[in-house]
C-alpha cells in the first residue's frame, strides 16, 4: 500500500484522460475545445467497469481528476508560453506599474478573448490555497474537474450550502487577485 | 493578514452574502468595523462579487490535443520524460533520459492517428532507418523508432541550443554567418539525400543553432510522413501563421525529392537575409530585394519547376564554395547584398546582346532588297529564312537584356534556357545571310559582298566576343556558357 493514494491513482485517471482525448482529436478538428466536464465524467464511465475497485468512490475518482485536468492545463500552458516567448521578444505595455499587470503583459493572449489565463490563476489558486486550501478545492474541483456544487460538498463531505458560499468567496477573491495581483 | 484576520473576513464575507443584496455593505460595516484591514478586504471583496459574472462559472475548457502531453517524471519504456520542447503538428517533443545509457534523449511522440495506420506505421519505420544511417556533423542522429502500444516515438540526438526560427525573429542574419548556416544546412541535405532521405518539412524551427554556433538539421524524413495534410492541419500551440516552406509539387501531392528540400533551402537562406519569409508582402515597399550573389542562387531554387533548380544539395554546395563565397564579403551586413561589380561586368554583355540585337534587325533591309535581286521563290525563301532567324535571336536577346535590367534575379535562369536558342538562330541567320549572297549571283552587286561579310561579323562576335562578355557578367555565380 502507498501511502500517498492519489500518487498511485494519478497515471490511472491521467492515461485515461489522454486516451479520450486520442478519441476526440482523431474524430473531431483540431484545436477544437471541450468541456472539462465532459472529460471528466466520460473517463469515469470508461474507469468505473473493470478499475473501479482502484477508487473509493465517485468523489475520490472526480478529485483525482480535476487535480489531473489542473495539472494537464497549466502544462500545457506553460510549454506553450515557452513557446511563444522564444518566438521573440513580445511587447510589453508599462503604462501600468502594478507588478502583476506587467507580468500578466508578458503573457500571450489566450484563443478567445475572455478566456481564463489558466497560469495566472494556477499561481493566484496556490495562494489562495496557502490562506484557505479549501477554498481553493472547490475551486479546482468546480472549474477544472467541472463537478457541480453537489459532487463538491460530495468530495468535500460538506453541504452544498457551505460549498456555494466557499465558491463565491473563492471566486471573488480569485477575480480580485488577477486584476489586481493582490491581495 | 493573519490566520485569524482571514477567517473573521471569511465569516463576515460569508454571512453578508445570506443578507439581502441591499444591506450587505451595512452588514459588513457594523460587523468588522474595528478591524479597517478586514472591512476594506470584506468591502473590496463584495464589490468584486457583484461584478464577477460568469468569472469562472464555466468549467476549463481542453484542446484534446492538450492533453496527449506527457507530464514530466512519466516513464515511456527506458525513457524518462524531463519536459516539453515542442510541439506541431506531427506530435510532440519532450526532452527526455535515455535511463538505459544515460543520455538525454530528444523524444517525439507522434500522432496517435499515425501509429494506427499500418501503412503510414512502416513507412515511419522505413524512413526512421533510413534516417538513422545518415552520418554528418549537421544531421541530428536517430536513435530510434520506439512502439509502445499505441504510441510511437522517435528518439533522437538531443541538441542543445535555439531554434533557427528565434536567431530570425531578432532581425536579419549578417550574409557571412547567413552563408555558413546555409553551407551547413546544404551539406546536412546533400548527405541525407545520399542516404536516401528526403526531409520534406525544412525550415527555421528545424534548424537548431548549438551554443558554440554549429548547427543541427533536426526531423529528417519523418516530419511529413502523412503527407501535405498533416502539416496544413497545424494544431492549437503549434505557430500559426508559419509560411509554408514546401515546393509547389510538394503542395500539389505530388511525388517530391531532393528538390524539395532545395526549395525549402532558398526561402531559408532568404528568410535569414532579409528576415522575412521571400513570399510574404511581395509589392510592400518595406520588402527588401536581395540583389546579387545571393538573389541568383535564391531565384533558382524557389523555381517552381524542380528541374530548373539546382538538381542536388552537391551542386549547391559548389555553388556556395564557388565564386559567391568570396563576394559576400561585400555585402554590408543589412541582409541586403548589394554587389556594384555585377552591374559594372554585366554592361557590356547587355550593350553586346542589344548592338547584336538592332544589327540583325536592321539586316532585313538589304534582305529585302537582295530578294528582289535573287528573284522566284528562292529570293521569297531566303528572306523568310532571314526574317526568321532575325525574330528568333533579337527577341531572346531583348528579353535578356529586359531580365537582366529589371529582373536580375531571373537572369540566371533565363539566360541558361534562351542561350541554345540564340546560339542555334544565331548559325541559321549567318548561313542565310551567305546562301544568300551566293544566290545573288551577281558578283558586282554590293549586297553580294555586303550579306556574306555580315555573317562573317555575326560569327566573329558570338564566337569570340560573346562568350568574353557573358563571362564577365556571369562569373560571379560560377556559370559559364
Amino acid at each position: 500500500m502507498s501511502s500517498d493514494p492519489v500518487s498511485e491513482l494519478m497515471p490511472l485517471v491521467y492515461d485515461e484522460l489522454r486516451r479520450i482525448a486520442a478519441s476526440y482529436v482523431r474524430g473531431e478538428r483540431p484545436g477544437q475545445t471541450i468541456q472539462a466536464t465532459a472529460l471528466v465524467n466520460e473517463a469515469f464511465v470508461r474507469l468505473a467497469g473493470e478499475r473501479a475497485r482502484h477508487f473509493n468512490s465517485r468523489t475520490h475518482f472526480l478529485a483525482i481528476a480535476a487535480l489531473s485536468m489542473r495539472q494537464i492545463l497549466v502544462q500545457r500552458a506553460r510549454a506553450r508560453n515557452a513557446i511563444k516567448r522564444g518566438g521573440g521578444p513580445q511587447r510589453v505595455t508599462l503604462d501600468d506599474a502594478n507588478a502583476a499587470n506587467v507580468d500578466a503583459a508578458f503573457r500571450p493572449a489566450e484563443h478567445e478573448p475572455g478566456d481564463i489565463d489558466v497560469l495566472a490563476l494556477d499561481e493566484a489558486l496556490s495562494r489562495l490555497a496557502a490562506l484557505d486550501a479549501d477554498l481553493a478545492k472547490v475551486v479546482e474541483l468546480r472549474y477544472f474537474g467541472g463537478l457541480t456544487v453537489e459532487e463538491v460538498a460530495d468530495v468535500m463531505g460538506t453541504s452544498p450550502a457551505t460549498v456555494k458560499r466557499q465558491w463565491a468567496m473563492a471566486r471573488a477573491w480569485l477575480k480580485r487577485s488577477l486584476e489586481h495581483g493582490g491581495p | 493578514m493573519t490566520p485569524q484576520q482571514w477567517q473573521r473576513l471569511k465569516n463576515v464575507f460569508q454571512e453578508a452574502l445570506d443578507q439581502p443584496a441591499h444591506a450587505r455593505r451595512d452588514w459588513i460595516a457594523a460587523h468588522c468595523a474595528d478591524d479597517v484591514t478586514v472591512l476594506r478586504e470584506a468591502e473590496a471583496l463584495l464589490a468584486t462579487h457583484e461584478t464577477a459574472g460568469t468569472f469562472l462559472e464555466e468549467p476549463a475548457r481542453v484542446d484534446p490535443s492538450d492533453l496527449e502531453t506527457l507530464l514530466p517524471g512519466t516513464m515511456i519504456g527506458s525513457y524518462k520524460v524531463l519536459d516539453e520542447i515542442g510541439r506541431g503538428g506531427m506530435g510532440v517533443v519532450y526532452r527526455a533520459e535515455d535511463t538505459r545509457l544515460g543520455r538525454l534523449v530528444a523524444l517525439k511522440s507522434l500522432p496517435s492517428t499515425l501509429a494506427m495506420h499500418p501503412d503510414l506505421r512502416q513507412r515511419l519505420r522505413r524512413e526512421a532507418r533510413a534516417a538513422a544511417t545518415i552520418s554528418h556533423p549537421s544531421v541530428a542522429v536517430v536513435y530510434a523508432l520506439e512502439e509502445m502500444g499505441d504510441h510511437l516515438f522517435i528518439a533522437s540526438e538531443y541538441v542543445r541550443g535555439e531554434t533557427l526560427r528565434e536567431e530570425i525573429a531578432r532581425g536579419p542574419i549578417a550574409p557571412e554567418r547567413a552563408r555558413a548556416i546555409a553551407t551547413e544546412i546544404a551539406g546536412a541535405l546533400a548527405a541525407a539525400h545520399d542516404a536516401g532521405v528526403i526531409h520534406r518539412d525544412l525550415k527555421p524551427e528545424n534548424v537548431l543553432i548549438k551554443p558554440d554556433g554549429g548547427v543541427k538539421v533536426v526531423d529528417f524524413g519523418i516530419a511529413q510522413i502523412e503527407g501535405p495534410e498533416a502539416t496544413r492541419l497545424t494544431r492549437a500551440g503549434s505557430m500559426l501563421g508559419t509560411p509554408a516552406y514546401m515546393a509547389p509539387e510538394q503542395l500539389l501531392g505530388q511525388t517530391v525529392d531532393g528538390r524539395a528540400d532545395i526549395y525549402a533551402w532558398g526561402i531559408v537562406l532568404s528568410e535569414m537575409l532579409t528576415g522575412r519569409h521571400p513570399l510574404q508582402g511581395r509589392g510592400d515597399k518595406s520588402n527588401v530585394h536581395l540583389t546579387g550573389p545571393f538573389a541568383t542562387v535564391i531565384a533558382r531554387c524557389l523555381h517552381a519547376d524542380p528541374a530548373a533548380r539546382y538538381a542536388d544539395a552537391k551542386e549547391l554546395l559548389a555553388e556556395l564554395g564557388s565564386g559567391m563565397g568570396s563576394e559576400i564579403g561585400t555585402g554590408q551586413g543589412t541582409g541586403m547584398i548589394t554587389d556594384p561589380d555585377s552591374v559594372r561586368n554585366r554592361f557590356w554583355w547587355e550593350f553586346h546582346e542589344a548592338v547584336t540585337a538592332v544589327v540583325y534587325s536592321v539586316m532585313i533591309v538589304p534582305a529585302w532588297y537582295a530578294r528582289g535581286q535573287i528573284g522566284s521563290w528562292q529570293g521569297r525563301a531566303f528572306f523568310i529564312a532571314l526574317v526568321a532567324t532575325a525574330v528568333v535571336t533579337v527577341t531572346a536577346r531583348l528579353h535578356l537584356w529586359f531580365t537582366s535590367r529589371f529582373y536580375p534575379g531571373e537572369l540566371e535562369w533565363v539566360h541558361r534556357q534562351s542561350s541554345r536558342w540564340i546560339r542555334g538562330g544565331d548559325w541559321l541567320f549567318a548561313a542565310t545571310l551567305v546562301i544568300g549572297g551566293i544566290l545573288i549571283g551577281d558578283e558586282h552587286s554590293p549586297l553580294a559582298i555586303i550579306l556574306p561579310g555580315v555573317a562573317v561579323g555575326a560569327v566573329a562576335a558570338f564566337l569570340l566576343i560573346e562568350p568574353v562578355t557573358t563571362r564577365d557578367a556571369f562569373k560571379r555565380s560560377g556559370i559559364t556558357t
